[in-house]
């Protein structure tokens, strides 16, 4: 197991060089130059030029990506161009509030989907089915900001019981927290509920058709434990890819969310260094990404081990 | 089903406890949403407007201006002029502190002037008539020039970017393009870097060691009194979200409410839109003299009779006719150089006439480039109206769309269009910048050196010169009328309108300054 998490481990390391050239040759074909920005309307050339000195666009582009890519080995991604502060200590400032936002909206995904899911096979082609799956339509068809900006005006505007916008870190306390957080999980969560539901009740339908499932039936078992004990544990490892596949899409997909509950992370990050055009944020966060991705991969890899016993050894 | 339960109850804990925690210290925290982002607190190293107001926070001046446009000291006790008119002797007021504690210095005040000097415009302009500037001793500000100079104070105490803001000597060593990166002021409020986070907040502590002038507040002049413990600049990056926020009490300012978001506030007590005539802007189609067909006068002039300001106001401020302005006089309406001469074809629309002058200009079809901005609402709709009115005209035109970005980076351009140079751009300037003729940029007339654009004038760069020296007030409105009158006749711009944004304020604040810039001293909670 260890031989096989060190192989993939390595593995990475060309991937992310492919990620490191790509990104970076995407990031300066862009149009625009972060120094204009940088110097405001009322700028001159020269004071123009002194920028881009300063920040070595001036260089060709391979010795700015030479620069790059030799401190980068070093975990030294750079500073922004916009704010002067090290790329690193950017991304640190906002992993809580989207790891936060993702977690969270992963449990309450969980929380709705996965019986939803459960209920929908076990009453497949029934009212309760059906109802359960125009949900799940409804939920997929809405755009993430829609139903953003319903929760914000019922819930935030009208009843007063959440916050409209922003973030309150861990530090503030976890209920602080899981407050402000309410409105955009729940906004997030009944789109990504509904992929996970009807994946779930796919995968269910396949496994309460299992001989072994009939097994349990004859055996004289409680529907309860069939469904959860015997049913859903083998329907787990598409589920579990989902969801986990799902939340490295969180992480990254999180923009639009952000933006309209104001929370200061990664999603937000990335779309600002981009309008801005500065460059060692939009490369330093993609790389950030890929990690995660990588990761994130591993980790649903080897939890297949803990419901399909074929995956262990 | 417990553990769900127990979970709702935490959350609904969490909200009650959230409210009193924010019942508990809305009284001292002022919160505030300007339209860009906090990235420097450096206003030298940048002319952004967002860094401005946030730097009249944490930074003092030695002068400001008043509400009657008239410069007075601030940081300064007073000045002598001698007699011949070249040698200003400036004192510094008793008690001035920077925020780490150490003493406001004359040689502060001089290396922060010379900064500012080397970036600003009319620092530059100030620094090439002077013969020196030095501080004999730690209260004391000499600057002798080479000429008697009439904007000597004015330029000091200019009111938008660059301001010149006194910081330590030490930070004011710094390249002027090269921003400070802990930034230490003298202002009412100090900056807490730890709670900093560039793309999200700046906070900002009230100064215990300010001392503000006894005058009663006066646009940036007269005393500068803190009422609250922190101010907090939050980037909500989102307009409606924003407005929401301030509806429900979470923040209590938000520096521009878009026409369409007026509407939130019907029947809203907690918060109310003003519409604030001072803050003013105005929009402009810049046009770039270097390229073909705009470098033949004929054929700017068959330009500016092609179009006309209503339908582009129309298109960005909808039915809310008091929000908008038609404005053709370059140094604003209702300003003391406000003037109508030579707008008659800024104002009006005539197609025979623009006809006419395409075919004295000989225009051969050489297609005109517009750089459809789409990222910026306003830009946005400006475009869509531009084209009809010039394709109407005759004009074939050739429209790329783009974003913000990309326009600001290839207006720098003086290459032609096919080599990435350009035609045309909107762009907005404010109030106080526009109005006052030696920093409004299209009166310049200079050239490869000028703003973007490089109308070429010799006459109006010999009439900004003559206003420079120029000490009789008369005579100034006069130069400034004929500085118009050639602006429009060499279509350095084509002005279309002015607006009034209207800022959102939370109904229990009061003490708002009327000004041009948004300052925060002396605002205070009623409740």
């Amino acid at each position: 197991m260890l031989r096989y998490i060190v192989g993939r481990l390595l593995a990475a390391v060309p991937i992310f060089a492919l990620v490191g050239i790509f990104i970076f040759s995407l990031v300066h074909l862009m149009p625009g130059d972060p120094a204009v920005l940088l110097a405001g309307d009322n700028a001159n050339p020269k004071q123009v030029e002194k920028i881009r000195e300063r920040l070595h666009l001036d260089q060709p582009v391979i010795v700015q990506f030479g620069i790059w890519a030799g401190n980068a080995l070093q975990l030294d991604l750079g500073d922004s161009v916009y704010s002067n502060q090290p790329v690193t200590k950017l991304i640190a400032q906002r992993i809580e509030p989207t790891m936060m936002l993702a977690v969270v909206t992963l449990v309450i995904t969980v929380l709705i989907a996965v019986p939803l899911g459960v209920i929908a096979a076990w009453r497949a082609n029934g009212l309760a089915d059906r109802l359960i799956m125009a949900f799940a339509v409804l939920g997929f068809s809405l755009p993430v900001f829609v139903i953003g900006y319903l929760l914000v005006y019922v819930f935030a505007v009208r009843l007063k019981w959440f916050p409209v916008q922003g973030y309150k870190p861990l530090e503030d306390g976890v209920l602080a927290t899981l407050h402000s957080l309410t409105l955009p999980s729940v906004a997030l969560a009944l789109v990504f509920a509904a992929l996970i539901a009807r994946v779930t009740r796919a995968s269910m339908l396949e496994a309460l058709n299992e001989n072994y499932t009939r097994t349990a039936r004859a055996k004289g078992l409680g529907t309860f434990r069939i469904l959860v004990v015997h049913a859903l544990k083998s329907a787990g490892v598409p589920v579990i890819t989902v969801i986990g596949i799902g939340f490295a899409t969180l992480v990254g997909g999180v923009v639009v969310t952000e933006s309209v509950f104001n929370i200061p992370g990664i999603g937000r990050l990335t779309v600002d260094a981009i309008t801005r055009r500065d460059y060692p944020v939009v490369q330093g966060v993609i790389l950030f990404f890929s990690a995660l991705l990588i990761l994130i991969n591993l980790l649903v890899d080897l939890s297949y081990a803990l419901f399909d016993p074929r995956v262990k050894g | 089903m417990v553990r769900t339960k127990s979970l709702l109850a935490s959350i609904v804990a969490g909200a009650m406890l959230s409210v009193c925690v924010s019942a508990a210290s809305a009284a001292e925290t002022l919160r505030l949403r300007m339209n860009g982002d906090i990235n420097t607190l450096d206003p030298i190293a940048t002319t952004n407007f967002t860094i401005r107001n946030a730097a009249y926070l944490m930074y003092d001046t030695l002068f400001s201006m008043d509400a009657n446009y008239e410069v007075q000291p601030q940081m300064a006790e007073g000045y002598t002029l001698s007699d011949d008119g070249l040698t200003y002797t400036i004192t510094l007021r008793d008690g001035l502190k920077f925020h780490d504690g150490t003493p406001v210095t004359a040689a502060d005040a001089v290396a922060s002037l010379e900064r500012w000097g080397k970036a600003d415009g009319l620092g530059k302009t100030l620094f090439a008539k002077m013969a020196s500037i030095a501080a004999p001793d730690d209260k004391t500000i000499v600057l002798k020039m080479n000429e008697p100079w009439g904007q000597v104070i004015p330029a000091i105490g200019k009111i938008s970017s660059n301001i010149p803001v006194i910081m330590p000597a030490g930070m004011a060593a710094n390249d002027p393009t090269d921003p400070v990166v802990t930034p230490i002021g003298s202002g009412p409020y100090k900056l807490v870097p730890e709670e900093w986070v560039p793309g999200s907040i700046a906070v900002f502590e009230k100064f215990e060691d300010y001392k503000p002038r006894s005058e009663p507040a006066s646009m940036a002049a007269g005393g500068k009194v803190a009422h609250f413990d922190r101010v907090e600049l939050v980037y909500i990056p989102d307009t409606a979200t924003a407005v929401d926020a301030l509806i429900a009490g979470e923040i209590d300012w938000i520096e521009e409410v878009p026409s369409d978001m007026i509407a939130f506030f019907d029947g809203v007590d907690s918060a109310k839109p003003i519409a604030a005539r001072q803050s003013g802007n105005s929009m402009q189609l810049v046009v770039n003299h270097l390229n073909p067909p705009f470098d033949n006068p004929k054929i700017r002039k068959a330009l500016q009779w092609s179009v006309e300001q209503t339908p582009f106001l129309q298109a960005a401020y909808g039915n809310a006719t008091e929000r908008y302005l038609e404005c053709a006089a370059v140094f604003f309406c209702d300003t003391p150089y406000a003037s109508d001469a030579g707008t008659e074809a800024v104002l009006t629309r005539d197609l025979d006439k623009a006809k006419a002058l395409l075919e004295e200009g000989g225009y051969d079809g050489t297609p005109v480039l517009l750089m459809h901005v789409t990222d910026i609402p306003a830009h946005d709709a400006y475009y869509s109206v531009l084209k009809p009115m010039l394709e109407e005209a005759g004009f074939v035109v050739e429209e790329q769309i783009t974003d913000w970005a990309t326009v600001a980076t290839r207006r720098a351009s003086k290459e032609p269009v096919a080599d990435g140079g350009w035609n045309l751009f909107f762009t907005g300037w404010g109030f106080v910048d526009q109005s006052n003729p030696m920093t409004n940029v299209y009166v310049a007339g200079a050239c490869g050196d000028g703003w973007f654009g490089w109308a070429c004038s010799e006459e109006l760069q010999e009439l900004r010169k003559k206003f420079a020296d120029e000490m009789d007030p008369d005579v100034k409105k006069q130069l400034a009328e004929q500085m118009q009158v050639l602006t429009h006749d060499l279509v350095s711009y084509v002005p279309l309108g002015q607006s009034f944004p209207s800022q959102g304020i939370a109904a229990n604040l009061e003490g708002f300054i009327e000004s041009p810039v948004p300052f925060f001293w002396n605002v205070r909670r009623t409740q």
